[in-house]
Parts: structure tokens; C-alpha cells; sequence
């Protein structure tokens, strides 16, 4: 025996002679059909439940969804909307009404929705100077922001396409003749405010150039404050994405009939974008979205049904 | 267009090279280099990989070239059996009759080593029958003598050094021949001292028992040994005048020449050669023959003149011999072992039973490789043989003619005609799965031949429909020809391995080259892509490392190929949403890291620590080394299952994320942006990969929970800091606070939960049913052995200990043993000067060998010197 005289039983058991003889304590494990059957019987009864749950959650909101961006365009201009929306002349101001389907308790979330529009474009995504958000015009890192850069050859704050195109449509909400307050303030996330966007970094000559793209901004207001720009400017994932406006504190009941008064101001006619506005309560999951909950109960279920089916194939058919 | 392209250039990363070239650098130089398996303790060497980049394809091999001296044998012959006056002697047993009887289910006992037997290198012989003078006593007393006295007598071998039996070396041309005069030692005929005409024999026991004597044996004539002849004869003059040609050789020639009657001791000889030849062992007939002085003169008178003719001497004396070798009245046969290196029939087997077919590639002439190739369990008497030889008297005729060009036309059209009708043979033994294997036996001469490009299909046709192929009298170009045509003719790959100079082509033209570290010279492992010290550690390296490193690195592969492709297509989705910009979906740091932190460390320990089954097990069941020959853990199908559940999973992966935060996720109401979704997805993804790796382990080790663990642990720390710290150097803050802001959130958790379940159920499915419905062998074997004890503390060290001994004398299992006879006599007798013939060949000097001298001096004994 070779090994025997080359070292004591201390160095047969070292790691590194494990290691070089390839024999590292190790489990084993072999995929039985029970350890397949268990697995799956086990992810079943876990699934099932939670994805009860949050289906539970998710039918616990009340949402409101109105589109918005045809109705509001008076008849003579469907045929033609880019010609309205561009047309200064014309009032844009537009109301539509809807009735409460459901209790809705405060905080009732205020969002608009905009439909195929590429927020995640690559152009449009790095044109912004996170620099000059935080720090001002003195910084000179503003040559992401193109094409919308400079005026008068000193730089725009906020430059780039992100806040040149910033959603200016308003809304004000009226119930039972009186109107109901809405809170626009702490829409965005508390981080974009206080890291991202400078608090003496004022918009002085925002939306001055020749082609205007979208709200403009108070330029005695600093952008940490700006919060429509701030939430605005967490460019979006997908085509189609929400955005939070803000919020009613006050209860919703059944049958109340809500008027929007709103500004139709904001140009999605020219590439065939949706406008839609959105009411929402929320729960411990966020807004209504059955996706979450709907994929918990499928893979619970279609566990527990390979579990069966496996179950029946082992039985039915020896291996061995 | 091409800002797009260049997203999806993570599917085939810098850092597969980089984790392959680690692994197969670990595996070589801590695995195979420091293999206890694989070290050879008498001469203190290791295995040594010295390359690293052919692990893989070592668990692969389908056909394995050996060179035969120093590789399959020690080139070490010995005494081992003798068969005197129709009584058969010896009591070893070798390698392949064990094996035989290990077949056949007899036990084989260790008989007890008669205590006074000589124990020499050389002389392996033992019974108490015939040493120590005992042969007195037997009933065929006389032809013991006369046995002894030819092997002391007849042969060119030069005594060194002092005159005592201890302290005498032999010169010889062959080591056969030294083995012999060391037997007639050893039986009491010592040979100590040779002058131009003279032997000097110390005979023992002759007279009486214990007494010795000195006698002197005149050398009148030496009839040399050569490879037409298979003879070789010494007419010598005893002190008393009495006139003896002594003669030894291949019992072919011999059995010819014999005189009549005595037809029952011929007989009975015969079938012991028979025995010894299936036994492996090398035979040589010794006959004698009483001269009359007058024959002997007018004979004589011939030998000068035949001698001293400047044309054809050769042939003429070859003539002259003839006419007084004859008459001869046989003694008795010698069975010389010609040792295997240890273990070798067993290794042979069981890589034959691992698919592999081996091919002998030697130097030597046609008998000892057949001899060898019986040894090694590489023929047997089942077997078809086709034998295609330059030694039929046809081409002997031809080439008797002289004209060269006429002996090579003649040559080939014999060549293609044998071959045309092996071919035409095979396939009716080939088709019925009962019938005989094929051997392949071609020499040298012939092979030339068969290596021309209008034959070269025919051989290799015929070669690859054989089990086993034995080359002999090839050159060193040749051994690299044959080799080369495997290698581009089969398309299979191929392992050289050979000790000497004269293999390095052979290791060089082959997939894998292995040189034996050892004796013989550094050349051929210079040459070589691995070296072990014996050629039965090819087992290891073959069937465990092998294998091992090609399902590792198959693995690796597969798996790197998969988590890049599972990853990039979730890239690949989101552009479907961006209007084909080229946006990234992730941040340039998490794809840039992916590879290089997040899911490094794992692949590169599953490259180091899979096992499916153990070592023993792998030794155990060779049959799953085919498994890898046919590749079939990396292959079309494979791959498309792992590209199809990286389909599915980067889909799992992009949807469930993108699809479930497209409301508000918080409680608060606020909506995530772009960072957010990828951030997630990208958290899913890491902690995916890296557990879908545990679940192809066959073998998980604590290093595998560690490294596992701690890439995911790694890629959170890594993002709890690059979005928790904000610098006022270049930077792109979008990720700032995005991890806070998503685990802030119940949805992260419910997510996190969902979607590594989700994406691994697939898998999971697959894994089972492919498992249970459709095996691989190894998995068989695993759940066959799944309940043994873990075998950690006891290398299989034992099973090997059964076979370390075999110079134990087993004279019980012999008698049991059914005698096989075949018509293979295994006569084989190496005649002086081959290994200078290749090296001349090569332009290479060789020192003159002590035999030449030895023939030298009996040249000038023929009374007419040069």
C-alpha cells in the first residue's frame, strides 16, 4: 500500500489531502421519485396559500382607469389631433366624469398612464446630466443631455430630452360640487429628492427656446422640490407605465359621481400615444395587479398536479 | 444596430476560457500530479500532467497505441516453467492463467514458497523436483542432464565479473539467452568462463549427489541464431571426445529436423508447449544430437569453406547447417515469462471493457508480440486472427531473387490480396454479435505496404472492425503512421503511450501522448502530454480522471453556456419594449460582473469537485467510460435542452418582473422606475443561476454551499454598496438607493419567492423524469450504490494488493486448472541487434553491445579467421 507509507493518519485526513485525492466529504444526493414528489407536493402547499394571499391583496383595491386622450378632443379635430394639441389658440381645458364602483378609502391614488411611449428608448433614457441635477450650471457635464442642451449658449437646467418633455396635463377633481384637495406633495421617492436634485438649483431658463416640448417649471422653485420633474425623471421600464400625479385624502363611497377638470395639454397625438387617468387605493402589495397572485396559484397548482402525474408514471412503469 | 448587437455579448464570455484554463490547470496539477492511485512508490514517481489542456479528452479515448518492451512488459525475461524428457516442471502460475482460472471461478491458492527455492531476478522457477541436484532421483535423470548441459552450453552469452554464482553477471544478446544460462546456474551447470574455444561449466550433482566439478567444453562450431533459422546450434567436444550438437529453437524448425521414434515424448512435448504458449509464456525446443567424428570432419570441411565464401555466405551457410541439423533427438521445451509490468492483463481487460481498443505498435518480431499480446489478454485462442506476414516462403522466394523492384510489387499485390480477403472474411463474424472476435496481427514489412494510400482503406477498414491490433517490426515512422491513420481515419480520439525513443513519434502524432517515467531515458516523456510510472495507472487516468474531468467540464460548459444565454435573453425582451434602441436593461457593472463575480466561483468548483460515482465505482463499472467516447454529455440534444430552459427561464425572468411592478408596488403608491425592474430581475437571476447549479451536482461538498451562498451573499453586498453610496466623481446615479427602495417593499420578498421557484420547476421536472424514465448508466450505478457506506478511509487499495503478488507460487491452483491447448506454441526468441537497427536507421550511434564481442570470439573459433 502506497499511501500508508507516504504519512501519518493526520495528513490522510487534512483537507488538502482530501482535496488532492479527491475525496472531500460530500452529500450525495440522488433524485429519487419520492425526493421529485415531496419537492413538488412541498412547493404546492407552499405556493397555493401565499398566492391566495396576494391575489386577496390584490382584489382589495379599488382602481378607476379613464382614457381620456380621445374624448378630450373636441369633434371637429379628431380627424386631425396633432393640428389641436399644437394649436396655442385653441382652450385644451376638457372634464369627464365617472361614478365611485366601489368604497374607496383614503389615500386614493392619483396617476396618469401613458401608453406606447418608449420612456426607455436609449436616446431618450441617457439624455439628462444627473450632475447638473444635483449640482447646477456650473458643472459641465451636460453633453448626455443632446439634443437639448443649450440656449443662448448657456446650458438649460434641466437639460436633456427627459425633463424637455416633461407631462404637463393637470387635473382637478370636483365631487358633489365641491372640490376635492389633492395633495401633490412626497409623490416621488424620498431618495430622488434629497440625493438626486439640487436644492439651489433653480430652472431659470427651462422650456425658453424656440421648440417647447412640455410643462414648464417655476424657476423660483428648486428642483429637490419639483416633484413632478423628479418623478417624471425615474425614466420608466416599459412602453406603457404610470405615474404617480397625487393624492385625495378623503374617502370615495359608492355611487359618488367625480368631475375631472383637466389641462389636455400634453402632445401623445404625433406617435399615438394613450393618455388614461388612473384612481387607485392600495394595499400592503401596492395597486391592483393579479399577475403576482395568479402566477403563485398556477405553479402551486401545476405542482401539486405533476406531483400525481408523476406519482401515477412511477407507478404504473418499473424502471428496474 | 451594432449598439444592440453589442448587448448581447455576454452569451459567450472572456470568462469561460478563463474558469476552463483554471479547472484543467487544478485538475492536473493537484488531481492526476498528487493521485496516490497513480504513484508508483518503488521508483518514487508521481503521475505528471504536463499539459493541462487535455483532461477532458482523456475520458474520451477510444483507441489506445502501446509500444510493448517497458511499457506492457519490464523487458525482464524469466525462467518460469521447463518441460524435460515429457515431465512438465514449474509451479508459478502467471498473470493470465489467474485470470483464467479467476474466470472460471477456481480458487486460487497461495501455495507455500518452498523455503529453499533460489530467488533470483531472472530465475523464477520453483520445484522441488529439480533443484538443489533432486532431478537425480528423477526417472528421466539423463535428459535432466542433457537439458541442463544444452542450456549452459548452447549460447553466445559472456560471463562477467567474478567467478562465483553470486557475484557473476551475464552478457547477452537477448535477454532470453541470459535467462537461460541463469536457469542452468541455477539448476547446478554453472557457467563461468568463456575463451575463443572453450565453455567452462561447473557441473554439480553429476556424479554424485553434492559434488562439483569443473569441466571444460570445446567450442567447435556456432550456428548462429536468425530470424529465417528460429535455430541456434554449438557442436562441442566433451572432455572425453564424445561430440554433441546442442540445439535450441522454435519448435516448428525443431519438430522438423527430429529423428524418428520417440513419437510419445514429441507428443506429450508438444502439448506442454501448447500450454505454455496459451499461458503467455515464450517457449524455445532444446534438442541434441551425438556426432560421429567423420560425419562431423567432412561436415566441417563444408562449414569452412561456406564461411570463407565472399558471395552469399549467409545463405550458404544457412545451406551448410541444414545438412547437420538433423536427426536431433528432443530434450525438452523452456518456457520463458516475459514479465508483464505489474497488473497489466487486468488493466488491459478492463479498459478493453471500457470500449477501448488497444493496439500493440512494437519493434519486435512477430512471435514475441503475439506471445505478449497472449499475455495481455489482447489474443486469445476464441479469437479470428487474421495474420498478415513478409515471412511466407512466397515473399521469401521473391526476395531470394534479389530485384528490388519485383519484391515490392510482389509484396503489395499479397499485401491487398490478403487484405481483400480478410475484409471479404470479417463481416460474418462481425454481424452475428455470438461470433469470434477479430485480431488484426500485421508486421512491419507488410504494413509499408498497407499504409500506401490505395490500401490504406482497406487496413483500416479491417483494423477498426478489430478488437485488437498487433503492429510488430514497425519502425518508429511507421508507429507514428499507423497512429495518424486512426487518428484522421476514425475520427476518434487516440492515446499513444510508449518508454522509449523510438515512441516519441508515435506519443507526438496521437490526440493524447503518454510517456512511462521510469528507466528508459527521458525522450519520451519529454514528449509526452501526461506521464505515469506504469502502465497499469492508465486505468486511473483513464476511467477516473478521465471521466471525471470530461463530465466536469462537459458541465461547465453546458452550464456556462446556459446561465450567459438565460441572462442575455432577458436583455434580448426587454429590447422588444424599447423600440429596438439598444437600451441596456441592466446596469453596465451588473453585466460586466455577472460573469466575473456573481457566478464564477461556483462553475469553477463544480469543475473541480463533481463526482457522479466514486473512483472505485468508476473502476468498478468501466463500461460507463463509453458514456463519454460517445459523448454524450455534450452533444446536439444537450445542448438544445439546456438552450430551451434558458428560453424558458430568462422569459420567467423578464415577464414575471416586468409584468408584476407594472402598478404602483408599494403601499404607498409610488411606481418604480426602469432601475428598479432591472435591479429585480437581476437579483432573480443571480440567485437563480447560482441554485440551479446545485441542482446539476452530483456530489455536493461544503465548498459548494460556500460558494454558492457567497455569490448571492457577494452580489447583495455589492449592491447594498454601489446604490447606498453616491461619489461626486463620473457617475451615473440612476441606481442610487434602488435596492433600499425595492426591499422596502413586501413585493421584492413575494417576488424573490416566485420567480427562482418558478424558472427552476422546469428543470427540476426534467431532471426527475430524465432520471427515472430515461437513465443514464451512471445514474443506475449511483442509485444501485446510492446506500453504501461512503467509502472515504478505504481507497481500494486491497482490491489492488490481490493482484501485487504474483511471484507467489500457487502449485495447487495449477493442478486444477483446466490445461488449455492451443495451436499457438508461443516460440519467441529475440536475436541480437534490434534495438540498433532502428537507431542506425535514424542515424543514431550505437555503442557496441557486449554480444557482439561474444560473437566475435565464437567467429574465431571457426578456425579461420578474419
Amino acid at each position: 500500500m502506497t499511501d500508508t507509507d507516504r504519512g501519518t493518519q493526520r495528513d490522510r485526513n487534512s483537507a488538502f489531502y482530501l482535496f488532492t485525492q479527491q475525496n472531500l466529504p460530500a452529500c450525495k444526493p440522488v433524485l429519487t421519485p419520492e425526493w421529485v414528489f415531496m419537492t413538488f407536493l412541498f412547493i404546492g402547499f407552499i405556493f397555493i396559500p401565499v398566492g391566495l394571499v396576494t391575489l386577496r391583496a390584490s382584489h382589495s383595491v379599488v382602481e378607476i382607469v379613464e382614457r381620456y386622450d380621445i374624448g378630450c378632443v373636441p369633434e371637429p379635430f379628431r380627424i386631425n389631433k396633432v393640428s389641436y394639441i399644437q394649436d396655442d389658440s385653441i382652450p385644451k381645458n376638457c372634464s369627464l366624469s365617472f361614478k365611485v364602483p366601489k368604497y374607496m378609502k383614503a389615500p386614493i391614488y392619483i396617476y396618469y398612464q401613458l401608453d406606447n411611449y418608449y420612456q426607455n428608448h436609449r436616446r431618450y433614457v441617457k439624455s439628462r446630466s444627473d450632475k447638473q441635477l444635483l449640482h447646477g450650471q456650473n458643472q459641465h457635464g451636460i453633453s448626455s443631455c443632446q439634443p437639448v442642451e443649450v440656449n443662448n449658449d448657456r446650458p438649460i437646467i434641466p437639460c436633456g430630452l427627459i425633463a424637455w418633455s416633461l407631462f404637463n396635463d393637470t387635473f382637478t377633481f370636483i365631487r358633489n360640487r365641491a372640490e376635492l384637495k389633492v395633495n401633490r406633495k412626497n409623490i416621488a421617492w424620498k431618495s430622488d429628492r434629497e440625493h438626486k436634485f439640487g436644492k439651489n438649483v433653480y430652472p431659470f431658463n427651462f422650456q425658453n427656446g424656440t421648440l417647447i416640448g412640455g410643462g414648464k417649471l417655476n424657476p423660483r422653485i428648486p428642483l429637490s422640490d419639483q416633484e413632478d420633474l423628479i418623478v417624471w425623471m425615474r425614466t420608466s421600464a416599459l412602453p406603457s407605465f404610470r405615474k404617480l400625479y397625487g393624492r385625495i385624502e378623503k374617502d370615495l363611497d359608492v355611487d359618488d359621481v367625480v368631475v375631472v377638470h383637466l389641462m389636455n395639454n400634453y402632445n401623445t397625438y404625433s406617435f399615438g400615444g394613450k393618455k388614461k387617468l388612473v384612481l387607485s387605493t392600495t394595499s400592503w402589495l401596492g395597486g391592483k395587479n393579479d399577475f403576482l397572485g395568479l402566477a403563485y396559484v398556477f405553479i402551486g397548482s401545476s405542482s401539486v398536479t405533476i406531483a400525481v402525474v408523476f406519482t401515477l408514471l412511477h407507478l404504473l412503469s418499473h424502471r428496474h | 444596430m451594432l449598439t444592440l448587437l453589442t448587448l448581447y455579448s455576454t452569451i459567450i464570455p472572456i470568462s469561460l476560457y478563463v474558469s476552463i484554463e483554471t479547472i484543467k490547470f487544478i485538475q492536473s496539477s493537484q488531481f492526476i500530479n498528487k493521485d496516490l492511485n497513480m504513484y508508483h512508490a518503488e521508483s518514487n514517481t508521481p503521475a505528471s500532467a504536463r499539459t493541462s489542456n487535455l483532461n477532458e479528452e482523456l475520458g474520451q479515448v477510444e483507441y489506445i497505441f502501446s509500444d510493448k518492451t517497458g511499457t506492457l512488459t519490464r523487458n525482464l525475461m524469466e525462467f518460469f516453467k521447463c518441460s524435460i524428457g515429457g515431465e512438465m516442471y514449474g509451479t508459478g502460475m502467471t498473470e493470465i492463467e489467474m485470470g483464467v482460472a479467476e474466470r472460471k471461478g477456481i480458487k486460487v491458492q497461495e501455495a507455500k514458497t518452498s523455503t529453499n527455492s533460489l530467488r533470483e531476478k531472472g530465475f523464477n522457477f520453483d520445484d522441488v523436483r529439480l533443484m538443489q541436484g533432486a532431478w537425480r532421483h528423477e526417472p528421466n535423470h539423463d535428459a535432466c542432464k542433457e537439458y541442463f548441459r544444452c542450456l549452459a552450453i548452447c549460447h553466445t552469452v559472456l560471463p562477467e565479473g567474478e567467478e562465483t554464482p553470486e557475484k557473476i553477471r551475464y552478457q547477452a544478446a537477448s535477454p532470453d539467452e541470459a535467462a537461460l544460462v541463469l536457469a542452468a546456474k541455477n539448476f547446478g551447470f554453472f557457467f563461468y568462463r568463456r575463451t575463443p574455444t572453450m565453455i567452462y561449466v561447473r557441473e554439480s550433482h553429476v556424479e554424485k549427489m553434492g559434488k562439483t566439478q569443473d569441466v571444460s567444453y570445446e567450442i567447435l562450431n556456432v550456428l548462429e541464431f536468425n530470424s529465417t533459422r528460429k535455430r541456434q546450434s554449438v557442436v562441442c567436444r566433451y572432455p572425453d571426445g564424445r561430440l554433441v550438437l546442442y540445439c535450441k529453437g522454435a519448435d516448428t524448425v525443431i519438430y522438423e529436423r527430429l529423428g524418428t521414434g520417440n513419437d510419445d515424448l514429441n507428443k506429450v512435448t508438444r502439448v506442454h508447449l501448447e500450454q505454455f504458449g496459451s499461458a503467455g509464456l515464450r517457449t524455445l525446443c532444446l534438442a541434441y544430437r551425438d556426432l560421429a567424428p567423420d560425419l562431423y570432419e567432412s561436415w566441417n570441411e563444408k562449414f569452412i569453406t561456406a564461411k570463407s565464401s565472399l558471395r552469399d555466405r549467409e545463405k550458404r551457410l544457412d545451406e551448410v547447417a541444414e545438412l547437420i541439423e538433423k536427426e536431433l533427438i528432443l530434450i525438452g521445451a523452456t518456457a520463458i515469462e516475459d514479465k508483464l509490468q505489474e497488473g497489466v492483463p487486468n488493466c488491459i481487460q478492463t479498459l478493453s471493457r471500457a470500449g477501448i481498443k488497444i493496439w500493440v505498435l512494437t519493434g519486435d518480431k512477430i512471435e514475441t508480440a503475439i506471445n505478449i499480446a497472449y499475455a495481455c489478454n489482447l489474443l486469445n485462442n476464441e479469437m479470428k486472427q487474421f495474420i498478415i506476414s513478409s515471412e511466407t516462403d512466397a515473399i521469401r522466394e521473391v526476395e531470394e531473387r534479389g530485384d528490388q523492384t519485383e519484391i515490392a510489387r510482389f509484396m503489395k499485390e499479397e499485401v491487398k490480396k490478403q487484405l481483400k480477403q480478410f475484409l471479404d472474411e470479417a463481416p460474418q463474424y462481425f454481424c452475428s454479435p455470438s461470433g469470434p472476435k477479430l485480431a488484426l496481427v500485421i508486421d512491419g514489412k507488410c504494413l509499408m505496404y498497407a499504409l500506401e494510400p490505395s490500401l490504406r482503406i482497406m487496413l483500416l477498414t479491417l483494423s477498426l472492425n478489430c478488437s485488437s491490433v498487433v503492429c510488430c517490426r514497425v519502425s518508429p515512422l511507421q508507429k507514428a503512421q499507423v497512429t495518424s491513420l486512426v487518428k484522421k481515419g476514425a475520427r476518434k480520439i487516440t492515446l499513444s503511450i510508449g518508454d522509449g525513443a523510438n515512441d516519441v513519434s508515435m506519443i507526438q502524432a496521437a490526440h493524447i501522448g503518454i510517456g512511462i517515467s521510469g528507466l528508459e531515458g527521458m525522450q519520451a516523456v519529454m514528449a509526452s502530454d501526461f506521464a505515469i510510472a506504469q502502465f497499469r495507472f492508465l486505468e486511473d487516468l483513464l476511467l477516473v480522471h478521465g471521466r471525471w474531468s470530461y463530465i466536469r467540464l462537459c458541465k461547465v460548459v453546458m452550464y456556462f453556456f446556459y446561465k450567459n444565454l438565460a441572462f442575455t435573453l432577458t436583455q434580448f425582451w426587454f429590447t422588444f419594449g424599447t423600440g429596438f434602441s439598444g437600451q441596456r436593461f441592466y446596469d453596465d457593472w451588473f453585466q460586466s460582473l455577472y460573469n466575473v463575480i456573481f457566478t464564477a466561483l461556483p462553475v469553477v468548483i463544480v469543475g473541480l469537485f463533481d463526482q457522479d460515482i466514486s473512483s472505485s465505482l468508476s473502476k468498478k463499472y468501466p463500461e460507463l467510460y463509453k458514456e463519454g467516447v460517445r459523448n454524450m454529455f455534450f452533444n446536439r440534444r444537450i445542448v438544445a435542452i439546456w438552450a430551451c430552459f434558458a428560453v424558458y427561464q430568462s422569459l420567467v425572468f423578464f415577464y414575471f418582473v416586468s409584468l408584476s411592478s407594472s402598478t404602483s408596488r408599494d403601499s404607498d403608491g409610488k411606481m418604480f422606475g426602469l432601475w428598479d425592474v432591472s435591479t429585480m430581475a437581476f437579483t432573480c437571476v443571480v440567485v437563480t443561476v447560482n441554485l440551479r447549479l446545485l441542482m446539476m451536482c452530483n456530489s455536493i461538498t461544503r465548498w459548494h454551499y460556500i460558494s454558492v451562498g457567497g455569490s448571492i451573499i457577494v452580489w447583495f453586498v455589492f449592491i447594498f454598496v454601489y446604490s447606498g453610496i453616491m461619489t461626486r466623481f463620473d457617475r451615473n446615479d440612476n441606481m442610487f438607493w434602488v435596492i433600499y427602495v425595492l426591499m422596502s417593499t413586501s413585493y421584492f420578498y413575494i417576488t424573490l419567492l416566485l420567480v427562482p421557484v418558478a424558472a427552476l420547476l422546469g428543470d427540476f421536472l426534467y431532471l426527475g423524469v430524465q432520471r427515472w424514465f430515461f437513465p443514464y448508466d451512471y445514474q443506475i450505478v449511483q442509485e444501485s450504490h446510492k446506500d453504501d457506506a461512503d467509502s472515504i478511509n478505504t481507497p481500494d487499495s486491497q482490491e489492488t494488493k490481490e493482484h501485487l503478488t504474483p511471484d507467489e507460487a500457487r502449485s495447487n491452483a495449477i493442478s486444477q486448472l483446466p490445461k488449455e491447448v492451443s495451436k499457438h506454441s508461443g516460440f519467441a526468441f529475440d536475436s541480437p541487434g534490434y534495438e540498433s537497427f532502428f537507431a542506425t536507421q535514424f542515424g543514431k550511434y550505437v555503442p557496441p553491445k557486449a554480444w557482439d564481442v561474444a560473437r566475435r570470439a565464437s567467429m574465431k573459433s571457426k578456425s579461420k579467421p578474419k
